[in-house]
């Protein structure tokens, strides 16, 4: 009975009925919503709470592009609450209102003193040089990719990420084919993301010099806007607004540039509604008026 | 003098022949090596993510080898009942305390070398130049810093009776103190009387070990730190191990032994 | 002849959470003398003071009363084992290093020269019989061996004094005839050795004096001859000051 026979048998049995029972129970659960084994290997592993990891990583890349200068939660973080590099590329609206040299304010004890020489205490950026004074020029800038890219591929569905990611590819690294890439990559997770749109018509338009691809892939941003937000709701598309006056804006200039002034007109006039500087855009309209050589209403005549 | 060296020596030889070391060694190695052959967006310049990787491995590896051997080398001593023939010797019980922890942070600086040339030729792979200086205060301050938590390891594996509870203990504390001693006061000034007044002393009581952690430093290529201040650090350090070894040899002191 | 160890009136009271009652009166006013250049046995039962006595020679118990002296020097001062050596029982010594290194190790404690140690080590280890296990891991050694090991740890500062808690412990016959050969050897070199044991037949052969501890009291100190006194054997002498009577079922 103890024979090393009887030991092997009972261990194949084993094995036999454990890989009988995972077959049986396989396509159940399969179909549990609930399942995890589909999937990227970050979503088997963390589940939804990845989301969660992916903004932390984000916000790290922001601490990379300012050399660990960063405040904690325990800091004044007024300066810091959109991400620099974020608010930088121009497709995020900047909500930063505070002293972003100075967060950690006067020094509180002696040890606070003491420590503030041991940890980065001076706001610098790096596409600037960073701390050591321009040891990689404006490429240094590409410490913050790795970030970007785990955060992306931890969190796919946050459009953000991938935009941020392009355009310091393509702005300081020169490096515009895997912005491109990256801003495909981000289309294919969020098909519905005019941002990205937004962002892929900048690269055309600046980069490709592409100007059809820039204005097709914009006006399809301004079509996905407006199905996405069918009337003007001020609560709701608070920070949603900013990126249609962005595209709106844009395409304006492109019409401008193309020699489209009618439709450059047009396109600022729908800028013109969801800005929040209105005024600035109706000295955009009314130059382009003047050059069109219409008539335009007197009373804004001293403006010029 | 010399029988301190021989206790020291003693701890050292022990690291060495475990294989502790020797397997968060190579697990670091291979965690670097394996993030250093991600590829993102084609560009093989990008050094910083992989030493903050390799930095945030040492910190760990290294608490990890300081933690665990400081707080089974008296308890050891103990249940082998290797203490006896020990203090039967001329040794007194403050030179046993003192070779012990000479011991272990002679143990952590060598382990401390192997992990900073490591660290320093994954970098240089990639940056092609050497802030030696850098790297330098960077490890000396490590080390300074891995003495306070010898000490007070040792402290505790008088203190306490288990060797595990102990190691645990001082995870703990260690864990906490880096993660929010800088910012206890403005805790503090958020809570109400008295227990402002217990926080605000355990602020100034505690020793600072997060201000040894100048990674963000190294990591960022930041300029060096003032020789003042690191010479000043290194001071701190010392105090607190001195309170640290004081206090044991006096808890060592008044323990019967069998 | 001038006792070289020494209490009076020793009292020691073990204090601790684990024990039930709170404290356990481990021995009670234990008077005890040993003289220069004598091999001291010192006997008693399982649980009867030897060990703790020993502890408080070598300064790890305090006293809770009474006192001790090692070559008149009272034991709470290191100086007084300055010349002793002195082997635990149920020792585990470094597993990972070796003989020599162990040996080596203690030395340094000592204060050895390196010559010193060059010379004194691979006799040691030779009076042991270990020389063949010398460059081997602790670890890998028998029960024996260590024993062995520890004996050879006691002798390194060639002492004047020895104090061996159950040297034969764990020791086959021949290991326990070189044991006896041993402390016959220190005997001649006018050391003084103070050991217990629980196999009497080799205190009987080697002992000029012998002690009997029962409960933490000396129940009977003498020469061998002395103590045995009436009966046929030391073992018998040994059986009655304890208190056992043989049942006669068995
Ligand atoms: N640390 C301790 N705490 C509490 N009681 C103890 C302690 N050490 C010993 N004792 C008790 O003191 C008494 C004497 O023990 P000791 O070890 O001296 O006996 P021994 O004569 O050496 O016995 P053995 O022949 O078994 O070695 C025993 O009853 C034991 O239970
Ligand atoms: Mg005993």
């Amino acid at each position: 009975m103890n024979s090393p026979r009887t030991f092997f048998l009972l261990l194949l049995a084993l094995l036999v009925s454990c890989f009988g029972l995972a077959a049986h129970l396989q396509p159940q659960f399969q179909a549990w919503r609930g399942s995890r084994a589909s999937g990227d290997i970050f979503n088997v592993v963390l589940g939804d709470s990845r989301r969660m990891f992916a903004n932390n990583f984000f916000v790290k890349a922001d601490a990379y592009y300012h050399s660990g200068y960063y405040p904690t939660m325990f800091d004044d973080t007024e300066a810091f609450k959109t991400t620099h590099m974020a608010a930088d590329t121009g497709a995020v609206k900047d909500k930063n209102h505070g002293d972003e040299h100075g967060f950690l304010g006067p020094t509180r004890n002696w040890i606070d003193a003491f420590g503030r020489n041991f940890f980065p205490d001076r706001h610098t950026h790096l596409d600037e040089g960073g701390a050591d004074d321009n040891l990689g020029g404006t490429e240094n800038v590409r410490e913050i990719l790795p970030w970007l890219k785990l955060s992306a591929d931890l969190d796919p569905d946050n459009p953000q990420t991938y935009i941020v990611t392009a355009f310091w590819l393509r702005m300081r690294m020169n490096n515009v084919a895997e912005a491109d890439g990256i801003l495909h990559e981000g289309l294919r997770n969020c098909p519905d993301s005019y941002d990205i749109l937004f962002e892929l018509g900048r690269l055309y338009n600046e980069s490709y010099h592409d100007l059809d691809r820039a204005r097709n892939v914009w006006e399809q941003g301004v079509r996905l806007w407006l199905k996405i937000y069918p009337t003007l709701d001020p609560e709701m598309q608070k920070d949603h607004r900013f990126i249609m006056e962005q595209l709106t804006t844009h395409l304006g200039k492109l019409e401008e540039d193309a020699g489209n002034l009618p439709h450059a007109i047009d396109w600022f006039e729908a800028a013109q509604k969801v800005s929040a500087t209105p005024a600035h855009i109706q000295e955009q309209i009314n130059r382009l008026k003047g050059k069109l050589g219409l008539e335009f209403n007197p009373l804004l005549k001293p403006l010029y | 003098m010399n029988n301190i060296f021989a206790v020291a020596g003693v701890v050292i030889k022990e690291l060495y022949r475990r294989k502790d070391f020797y397997v968060l060694f190579i697990v670091t190695i291979l965690i670097c090596l394996v993030m250093a052959s991600v590829n993102i967006f084609n560009d093989a310049k990008i050094v910083r993510y992989l030493k903050e990787i390799c930095l945030l491995l040492v910190w760990i590896s290294s608490l990890v080898i300081a933690i665990t051997t400081t707080s089974r080398q008296i308890p050891a001593e103990r249940e082998n009942r290797t203490l006896l023939p020990l203090l039967a010797k001329p040794l007194t019980r403050s030179q046993l305390v003192l070779g012990k922890f000479l011991g272990c942070w002679l143990a952590c600086g060598l382990t401390l070398l192997c992990f900073y040339v490591f660290f320093g030729a994954l970098s240089a792979s990639r940056e092609h130049h050497w802030p030696l200086l850098n790297y330098f205060q960077a490890a000396v301050l490590h080390w300074f810093m891995l003495g306070v938590v010898v000490a007070m390891t040792l402290l505790g594996s008088l203190v306490f009776a288990a060797s595990s509870s102990n190691s645990t203990i001082c995870f703990v504390v260690v864990g906490s103190i880096l993660f929010v001693a800088r910012h206890l006061d403005q805790v503090a000034l958020t809570l109400r009387e008295p227990l402002r007044t217990v926080i605000y002393s355990i602020y100034f009581a505690i020793p600072h070990l997060e201000l040894f952690d100048v990674r963000d430093l190294v990591i960022h290529s930041w300029p060096l730190i003032s020789w003042l201040y690191f010479s000043l650090a290194l001071l701190y350090a010392l105090g607190y191990v001195a309170v640290f070894l004081t206090a044991a040899c006096l808890v060592f002191r008044r323990k019967a032994v069998n | 002849m001038t006792p070289i160890l020494q209490t009076q009136k020793l009292r020691v009271e073990y204090r601790s959470r684990e024990l039930r009652q709170g404290t356990k009166i481990a021995l009670h006013g234990l008077d005890l003398e040993v003289c220069a250049g004598e091999v001291f046995g010192f006997l008693g039962p399982n649980g009867a003071g030897k060990t703790t006595t020993m502890n408080v020679l070598l300064g790890f118990v305090p006293p809770t009363s009474g006192s001790a002296s090692l070559f008149g020097i009272d034991v709470r001062q290191p100086i007084s084992r300055q010349r002793i050596g002195y082997l635990p029982e149920l020792t585990y010594y470094y597993k990972f290093l070796t003989a020599e290194e162990l040996l080596r190790f203690y030395g340094k404690i000592f204060g050895l020269t390196r010559a010193e140690m060059d010379k004194r080590i691979p006799e040691l280890l030779k009076l042991v019989e270990l020389e063949h296990a010398a460059n081997r891991p602790i670890k890998s050694y028998s029960k024996g061996m260590q024993q062995r090991a520890g004996l050879a740890q006691a002798l390194i500062n060639n002492p004047d004094l020895l104090v061996l808690d159950e040297p034969t412990s764990g020791l086959d016959p021949l290991g326990r005839m070189k044991v006896r050969e041993i402390i016959q050897r220190l005997k001649n070199d006018g050391k003084t050795v103070f050991f217990s044991s629980h196999e009497l037949g080799e205190v009987e052969s080697v002992c000029d004096r012998v002690a009997i501890v029962h409960q933490g009291e000396l129940k009977a100190v003498g020469s061998v001859s002395e103590v045995t006194g009436r009966h046929t054997s030391l073992e018998k002498a040994f059986l009655e000051i304890i208190g056992f009577q043989s049942s006669p079922t068995l």
